[in-house]
């Protein structure tokens, strides 16, 4: 039995497999202890299934734990080793601010205070020589330095341990010995740029004694749910990680910031799964929550990145190319003093909650959807959880008092999520128009509770041609996450002139040879067979002398291809300038066992079936008499047009007039724009 | 105000026109070659109405902020520019600052759906928006390599470039970049630089005009008015809850680098109701070293200032300066005549010219103002000729500014190894620089106790220590050498700043100002002011 889970912050989301059917569980996750959600899951689940049929039993966790331990600074009580005379490195970053115009900004206390920063006379030099060699004596006392601070985990990071580790891997080594947790840079980054380096590394050791606790959790709580057959070889515990592919609960414990968007990851996986099942391989993922929005652009497969930054610290491993902007249902609008409307970047939360929810004051974009109608009858979670409209019209007369060009409420709350659109908008184009991609060749995949009360509206404003609703909007992380392949990483920065015949090149081969059979190795202890594990290989290449390299496939067309992928990014491109390759890359891929999509025929019986409810719904300043769809009841081949809203137990979503909506065979909406009609004015 | 605006609106399009600069710096720095400009982001982007009035500013470098407008005004003074040309120039008497910042102006007109209408409205029209950028390119010519160091007249100072067309009908003039290639030591990275200028303005342009047509002309013109009437009334309130009456100070650079004698920044500042006067008549007059500034930094400084007052996140439009009268008078350190050398004036005058409106603006509002900052960028500029093995021969010209301590807030420590006011440019990695460049950093560390005291301490500032792996030229433009930024309130002046060379048996501690030789294995080590105090300890 294999079960996906992702922890959020509300729900605890489980999918798996039964009689080869996609179910789900929801529960409510734990945040104080995320396991203990877990548990309650997994015992409900294993009640679903015979005993002797749940051995053996892997669970893949997406998980927050990293992300919150940085958020709220819980994380373990980190030593960071440096060359002497770079101790400070860590805090002073690059010395620029983060808020230009702010006489009381700062920016984030470092994760490592001055006094656990201990430095150690050692140089290598720019070409990967030694300068100074560190004496035996002096590491001595380094450790016995070390000790003192009685740290849970030691991160050491030397200038230039990319081009030679010796340095590194020797006190690495004696820390080790002497029974400390390590974080050394040269195994998790070795790349150039020594502060996002040490950031990266010093996250890692930071995050390393809260990850392994709680994957020792983990594991204990899937042994005791295949009791009778107990065995540690039976259960396997594998976790998400932010490049898009699961590792061994061993292999995260060790490098746990490989998970820091652990949960996204999944999202991004559930909505590229999706898509493709349907047929759309050009997608941009929208996956709006109550507090945040996670969007992702994909061409076949998502892209990464690795100019990440989480709580404004760098983390320069490789995540999924994910933008979140801090807008969702509970943002909160407001009149500024110079008349303009506000929207987030506060969020009402769970607590107090929008108006609706009866103890918040302020408006939020939910509130904004329910006195618009686009709530359906009044209730989220089908009907469990009442909203209180006459308090929500009562607090928007008044909050609309001070904007004098506001006639009525219902002007205020569409105007609350016109703008709420244009946040989402703008995020849309930082990854796609920015980077060079048309978002009219694209498909918008909205889910998280809000993507479908927004998706028309985005694509209208960004001409994308067509919304796909998934089928279960609430649990697509969860499923992205049952879907991933094993996925590891391997980076190196070797720094030399590119020549098209370079690939034969010796030091060039070395470093593949290298990673790859580190990568190998490593692969294989996940379980895999050397045929089952297919290998990638990319270069980081830039003109010489630029600062911003591009990632490519390793092909003998590698030279053209980059000229062609710096015209399209930048406007431009000189193939007489010589090109530099930055970092060689290895990627391994294992691929785990995929659910069979079921089809469904199309149903030639009318939509009007599904209809619940008539009631009247705001569109752009009229209201309009409105057909109410129940999901469940929507078949494969039903269609319908605009407007007309379609509930769902953890969703809801607006069809917007003149948008026609079809359910295809996979269950899912197809919203697109009826043909003649013109944009949105 | 007026009844018609739409919030909802006014919120899209301050968005849509800030994204546009943003997108642009984004495209310079990822294409650029100069680790000042891809490392340390030494650049801005701006967009503008067709009064020449911005709308909207990436978050870059503060010090261009006030002083961009002044390189369109004086690009479509000296101009034709067509539809798809774009000017070029430097000259801080023409619309520049000083001359390694080059900048372009792009216009844009309405884009035409064929060729047939473009040719027909060809004659009739008039740019709706200018696009600008500017960058800090590492050298431009002169004595010095870095074209930073000290000097009598502009005219060692580098290239001199008055507004000259780079495109030309979508062409680049190859004229204009030869003539420039040929004056400045590393021609090759200039070029490519300089491309990279030149496909942000391209990305600007393009999204504008993809504005134009979603849009229309009339709409974005009334919300672009709407953005600078925003602004301003953001302004006007801030200047409201001053108390009116009118607040002096003044502070001193510690000299021009020639004679010894301290330069005097005079301010006053009239505050009566939602409008602001500030005067720096008495300010000293033009000196005969390279701390001269010209107005638009008087400006930039002004506008750096106020706009720091408004707490909420608005866009730094031209309606912001609207409320608020600068009086500079011609002739004095802040707003001098050519042929003065100006390559201190944007970087090192502009930082003492918010640290005297800092001091002023305390007596009127002493809770929302923070104690001086460090009050320098400790520019420092190496060039030389590659010599190690293994590295492709060939001139180098390497230009970086050196964080210090910020002034303690009323309620807050100073952060310590932080750019503070007009500049906010990152580091160049150690890891970068010594691939890049023939040095050796020997040390990169926050200043103990550099800070001043007080109730609140001021941050500390960075001591950074480099050697020479071959023979080479440094110069070096700071200030805050002698006395240390001021506390407030009762909080005590960070320490001054200090410069060493150490040449084997030659120690020698090096005037805030100059330039020197450097032998192989020589070091230099500076070590940059930390910030004052705020309250009584």
């Amino acid at each position: 039995l294999r079960i996906a889970i992702d922890t959020g912050g509300t729900f605890t989301d489980c999918v798996f497999l039964r009689h080869g059917q996609i179910e789900i569980l929801k529960v409510p996750s734990t945040p104080q202890n995320p396991s203990q959600a877990i548990a309650i899951a997994l015992q409900e689940i294993a009640g679903r299934f015979a005993p002797s049929s749940i051995a053996p039993l892997d669970l893949i966790c997406g998980t927050t734990v990293g992300t919150n331990a940085l958020l709220q600074r819980r994380g373990g009580r980190v030593v960071l080793v440096t060359t002497a005379g770079f101790e400070d490195v860590l805090e002073i970053g690059r010395q620029a601010r983060p808020k230009l115009y702010d006489f009381f900004g700062g920016r984030p206390e470092p994760l490592v205070p001055r006094e656990r920063r201990l430095g150690l006379r050692e140089r290598v030099g720019a070409d990967g020589e030694v300068i100074t060699k560190p004496s035996s004596r002096a590491i001595q006392a380094l450790i016995r330095r070390v000790r003192r601070q009685r740290p849970d985990a030691v991160a050491i990071c030397f200038l230039f341990s990319f081009a030679n580790s010796a340095h590194e891997k020797s006190v690495a080594k004696v820390l080790r010995k002497a029974g400390l947790r390590v974080s050394a840079s040269h195994e998790v980054l070795p790349e150039i740029r020594e502060f996002e380096r040490t950031s990266t590394t010093v996250v890692n050791a930071y995050l390393l004694p809260i990850m392994s606790n709680y994957l020792t959790a983990i594991e204990a709580i899937a042994c005791r749910a295949i009791r009778g057959s107990a065995t540690r070889t039976k259960t396997r515990v594998q976790v998400m990680q932010s490049n898009g592919g699961i590792i061994s609960a061993s292999a995260a414990a060790k490098e746990p910031v490989r998970t820091i968007l652990s949960g996204p990851a999944g999202g991004v996986l559930g909505a590229e799964y999706i898509a493709d099942l349907a047929g759309y391989d050009k997608i941009i993922s929208f996956d709006m929550g109550g507090t945040s929005t996670d969007v992702a652009l994909l061409e076949g497969a998502a892209r990464t990145t690795d100019e990440s930054q989480v709580d404004n610290l760098p983390v320069s491993i490789p995540m999924l190319d994910i933008h979140t902007v801090g807008a969702g249902g509970g943002s909160i609008a407001r009149i500024d003093r110079g008349g303009a409307l506000r929207v987030g970047p506060e969020s009402a939360g769970a607590d107090p909650g929008p108006i609706a929810y009866g103890k918040g004051e302020q408006p939020t974009v939910t509130d904004a959807h329910l006195l618009l109608g686009r709530l359906g009858r009044a209730a989220l979670l089908g009907g469990e959880f009442p909203l209180d409209l006459e308090r929500t019209r009562r607090y928007f007369e008044s909050a609309r008092k001070s904007a004098p060009a506001i006639r009525n409420i219902e002007q205020f709350a569409q105007g609350i999520l016109d703008v709420v659109e244009s946040t989402m908008e703008r995020a849309i184009r930082l990854i796609s128009i920015e980077r060079g991609h048309d978002p009219r060749d694209y498909t918008l995949v909205a889910f998280g509770g809000a993507g479908g009360l927004h998706a028309c509206g985005l694509a209208a404003a960004l001409e994308i041609p067509r919304v796909l609703i998934p089928k279960i909007p609430g649990g697509l992380s969860a499923l992205g996450i049952l879907r991933a392949d094993v996925v590891k990483d391997y980076s190196q920065t070797i720094l030399q002139r590119a020549s098209p015949s370079n690939l034969s090149d010796r030091k060039l081969q070395a470093a593949f040879h290298r990673l790859e059979s580190q990568g190998l190795q490593e692969t294989r202890a996940e379980g895999f067979a050397r045929s089952q594990i297919r290998i990638q290989r990319t270069l980081d290449l830039r003109y010489a002398g630029q600062g911003h390299s591009l990632k490519l496939a390793a092909t003998k067309n590698f030279a053209a291809a980059f000229h062609r992928e710096h015209e399209r990014r930048y406007g431009y491109s000189d193939p007489s300038r010589e090109m530099e390759i930055v970092n060689v890359g290895v990627r391994l891929i294992g691929a785990t066992p995929k659910p069979k999509p079921s089809r469904r025929s199309a149903t030639k019986r009318s939509a009007t079936l599904a209809i619940e409810a008539f009631e009247p719904v705001h569109f752009h300043g009229s209201s309009i008499k409105t057909r109410i769809y129940a999901r469940a009841r929507l078949q494969a081949g039903h269609r319908f047009d605009g407007p007309a809203i379609v509930t769902d137990y953890s969703a809801t979503t607006a069809v917007l007039p003149n948008w026609r909506a079809t359910v295809d065979s996979q269950a899912n909406l197809i919203l697109s724009p009826m043909p003649r009609t013109g944009r949105k004015p | 105000m007026t009844q018609r605006i739409d919030p909802v609106r006014l919120e899209i399009f301050k968005n849509l026109f800030h994204s546009v600069a943003e997108e642009m710096g984004a495209g310079l720095r990822r294409s650029a070659f100069s680790p000042n400009i891809r490392e340390r982001r030494d650049y801005s982007c701006a967009v503008f109405d067709a009064h020449r009035n911005v709308l909207a500013m990436g978050d870059h470098m503060p010090v261009h902020l006030g002083s961009m407008p002044a390189s369109v005004a004086a690009a479509t003074a000296a101009l034709q520019l067509e539809p798809r040309d774009a000017a070029l120039l430097n000259d801080p008497y023409a619309g520049g600052t000083h001359l390694p910042d080059l900048t372009m102006v792009m216009p844009v007109f309405e884009p035409h759906a064929n060729a047939a209408t473009r040719r027909a409205a060809k004659t009739s029209r008039r740019p709706l928006f200018y696009l600008a950028n500017r960058a800090h390119h590492a050298d431009v010519g002169g004595a010095q390599a870095g074209s930073m160091g000290l000097s009598r007249e502009i005219f060692q100072e580098g290239l001199r470039i008055p507004p000259v067309k780079i495109l030309e009908r979508g062409k680049v003039n190859r004229d204009v970049v030869n003539m420039l290639a040929a004056n400045v030591r590393t021609p090759i990275e200039r070029e490519g630089d300089l491309t990279a200028q030149i496909a942000a303005c391209r990305i600007g342009e393009r999204r504008l005009q993809a504005m134009l047509t979603k849009y229309g002309r009339k709409e974005l013109n009334i919300y672009a008015q709407a953005l600078l009437n925003y602004s301003e009334a953001m302004m006007r309130a801030v200047v409201r809850e001053l108390p009116n009456g009118t607040y002096r100070a003044e502070d001193f650079l510690d000299d021009d680098g020639i004679s010894e004698s301290p330069l005097r920044i005079a301010v006053k500042i009239r505050v009566k109701g939602d409008r602001a006067t500030v005067d720096f008549t008495g300010s000293s007059p033009e000196c005969e070293g390279s701390v001269n500034a010209v107005r638009a930094i008087a400006e930039s400084a002004v506008f750096y200032v106020f706009r720091c007052l408004v707490d909420e996140q608005i866009p730094a439009t031209s309606g912001l300066m609207r409320p608020i009268e600068v009086i500079a008078p011609q002739g004095t350190i802040i707003n001098a005549l050519p042929p003065r050398a100006v390559a201190g004036g944007n970087v090192e005058t502009s930082q003492r010219i918010v640290d005297a409106l800092l001091k002023a603006l305390a007596k009127a509002a002493p809770h929302k103002i923070p104690a001086a900052s460090q009050g320098t960028m400790n520019n420092l500029t190496f060039g030389g000729m590659e010599s190690r093995p293994g590295h492709p021969p060939g001139p180098f010209a390497y230009y970086e500014t050196i964080a210090g301590g910020m002034g303690a807030r009323p309620g807050f420590n100073g952060v310590s190894g932080i750019h503070t006011h007009m500049t906010n440019s990152l580091n160049t990695p150690v890891e970068v620089l010594e691939h890049a460049l023939p040095l050796r950093v020997k040390m990169y560390a926050i200043r103990r106790n550099s800070g001043g005291e007080g109730k609140y301490r001021g941050g500390d500032g960075i001591i950074r220590e480099f050697e020479a792996l071959t023979e080479m030229q440094a110069a070096l433009l700071s200030d805050r050498r002698k006395k240390g930024p001021y506390g407030l309130a009762g909080g005590k002046d960070g320490k001054p700043g200090k410069a060493e060379l150490n040449a084997g048996k030659h120690k020698q501690i090096l005037a805030s100002k100059g330039a020197w030789h450097l032998k192989k294995g020589a070091t230099l080590r500076i070590e940059t002011p930390g910030g004052g105090g705020w309250g009584t300890p």
